[in-house]
């Protein structure tokens, strides 16, 4: 089996020192975060530059030449709710390291961006969900069926749709979570890639408490056959975690210096 | 349906590694298949022999091995010969006499019969140790100063002599450094790392993973040889994606299929025949299990090996 694949988070939009050197095109900010994930031990890093109505195209163009050129031409995640940005930032995108993931679509208004993976030769992350989260895994799974149906109807390999089952917040949604480890097990069973934004769970609870249940969380999930997930890898605890659970699923060979590779 | 055979080479590759310099340097690694899988993938380097000869000259060697160097008077006169031997790829000068629970020779007589090899001879070289890890700290840090602008392999750094061994030979005089486990798969893929850590380029690295005769414990070896390449192949492990070296001679020439005489043991035939037909065998099935270069003694085993090398490229 392969390593778990860490998608790096931090370049997001909502942070306003990041949307502030978005808007002003000034690389620092942005290829510090990329330097701390990379450090960390992030494969991907995700790049989500908003709904960018207006410049999205150049600005998606603009940060993947920016983090490829200064990162030996990092793999990336490209996060906006604008196609066509998405587009452009694969137009100037270098594969040599991997595919370029778009993030994301579901099985409602945004199952287009398959055939816009498809299309690209792409990743995709697919939602398993279409207006709102699925009520429970019969819906889950339904979503699943077609979106694998429509990327392989464009010609994608199975291999390249990664099934994000959406990971639930513990306050409020408690007695969900069994749900999404079990999806995450019949992804696992059908040959299916996995990923998803698995902090979701700890949304709101206190700074020091959310990477103990992000650590125990992905632990879980690694078990039922996650093959990747979207995290803040500057979260030492969770990276240690995904090292050694890693190591468990002889994903990775052990050596004493593991947790510093 | 018709059958679609599926070609089952990796992303990943073994590092590519060039020993010696000048015409006669030879180069390792850089296949993306399993050993000798030429149908899923050319392997544009096939695996290299190498001929030892130790510190001791003939003192210690059987009267087979003695008769090919007929004349040689000293170990540089036997260092010439060896090179000369039909398959051999490069010359492993093991200083098997520094060991100071042994002969205990001094670092600085050994040192200058390294030089006087060095200097008469164009293959590229492996430098060994005696295996006593504080003697080799010392011994083989030489080692590397000795010969330096000769891109040799210095083999090897262990464990305990890592920092020296690799600081010397990788650092200071731009050697490539033999990282030697035995038959310890997680201390193989360790010592890269530590070696790495230190500040040598992983480029520069060669395993050896430990060895041993055929029929003594050997399915560790090539259970631990199989893994290192499932780990640098197909999970593209960077830390375990060096070529592997492995000697050979020294462990079977030690074995008593190979040692004890006709005299002794009648039922078991000739000795020589058996001799090279440990060392065939060993060699034959490190290759197998993914060495990229064995060190050989017997000059029928070098040309056996060879040819065989040739024959499944």
């Amino acid at each position: 089996m392969a390593k778990f694949v860490t998608i790096g988070e931090r370049i997001h939009c909502i942070s306003p020192v990041i949307r502030k050197a978005m808007e002003e095109r000034d690389p620092a900010p942005i290829l510090k975060r990329a330097k701390e994930q990379l450090d960390a031990g992030a494969t991907y890093l995700d790049v989500n530059i908003g709904p960018a109505e207006n410049d999205g195209e150049e600005l998606m163009k603009w940060a993947v030449q920016l983090l490829q050129s200064e990162f030996d031409n990092v793999p990336l995640a490209l996060d906006t709710a604008n196609k066509k940005a998405i587009e452009a930032g694969i137009s100037v995108y270098n594969r040599s390291k991997g595919k370029p993931i778009v993030n994301s679509a579901d099985a409602g208004g945004r199952i287009e961006n398959i055939d816009l993976a498809a299309a690209n030769d792409a990743i995709v992350i697919a939602l398993c969900s279409a207006e709102g989260i699925a009520a429970d895994n019969d819906e889950r799974m339904m979503h699943c069926q077609n979106m694998l149906e429509r990327g392989l109807e464009h010609g994608m390999e199975a291999e390249d749709l990664w099934f994000d089952p959406l990971f639930l917040v513990v306050k409020g949604m408690q007695d969900k979570q069994m749900e999404v480890l079990e999806a995450i097990k019949m992804f696992s069973d059908m040959g299916l890639n996995s990923t998803g934004g698995l902090s979701n769970n700890s949304n709101g609870m206190p700074k020091h408490i959310r990477p103990i249940m992000d650590s125990a969380l992905v632990a879980m999930a690694m078990m039922q056959g996650l093959t990747s997930a979207i995290v803040n890898p500057c979260d030492l605890r969770l990276m240690e975690t995904i090292k050694s659970c890693d190591v468990f699923k002889n994903n990775t060979l052990y050596a004493d210096s593991y947790l510093e590779i | 349906m018709p059958f679609n055979a599926k070609s089952g080479k990796f992303s990943a590759s073994i590092n590519t590694v060039e020993i010696g310099c000048g015409d006669k340097k030879i180069t390792i690694g850089g296949e993306n298949v399993l050993p000798f899988y030429t149908f899923d993938a050319p392997v544009e380097n096939a695996p290299k022999v190498g001929v030892e000869i130790t510190d001791f000259g003939l003192e210690n060697e059987p009267e087979c091995i003695k008769k090919y160097y007929e004349g040689c008077e000293t170990v540089v006169d036997m260092a010439k010969k060896a090179a000369s031997f039909e398959g051999v790829d490069f010359l492993s000068f093991r200083m098997e006499g520094g060991d100071p629970n042994g002969a205990n020779k001094s670092t600085d007589e050994l040192i200058a019969m390294l030089k006087e090899i060095a200097a008469a001879v164009d293959i590229p070289l492996v430098v060994c140790g005696c295996k006593h890890v504080e003697k080799d700290a010392e011994l083989l840090a030489k080692a590397a100063e000795a010969v330096e602008g000769k891109n040799a392999v210095i083999l090897a750094a262990r464990e305990e002599n890592y920092k020296n061994v690799g600081a010397a030979a990788g650092l200071a005089y731009k050697q490539l450094v033999g990282a030697e486990s035995s038959v310890d798969i997680n201390l193989a893929k360790q010592l890269n790392v530590l070696l790495t850590q230190l500040g040598v380029d992983g480029k520069s690295i060669l395993m050896n993973v430990g060895s041993a005769s055929a029929g003594y414990g050997f399915e560790y070896v090539v259970s631990t040889m199989d893994r290192v390449k499932a780990a640098a192949l197909s999970q593209g492990d960077t830390t375990l994606q060096m070529p592997i070296i492995t000697p050979v001679a020294s462990e079977t020439w030690g074995v008593k299929e190979a040692v004890a005489s006709e005299a002794d043991m009648p039922e078991w035939g000739n000795q020589e025949e058996r001799g090279i037909d440990m060392e065939v065998e060993t060699a034959a099935a490190v290759l197998a299990a993914g060495s990229n270069a064995v060190i050989l003694k017997h000059p029928e085993s070098i040309k056996t090996i060879s040819k065989m090398i040739k024959e499944l490229m």
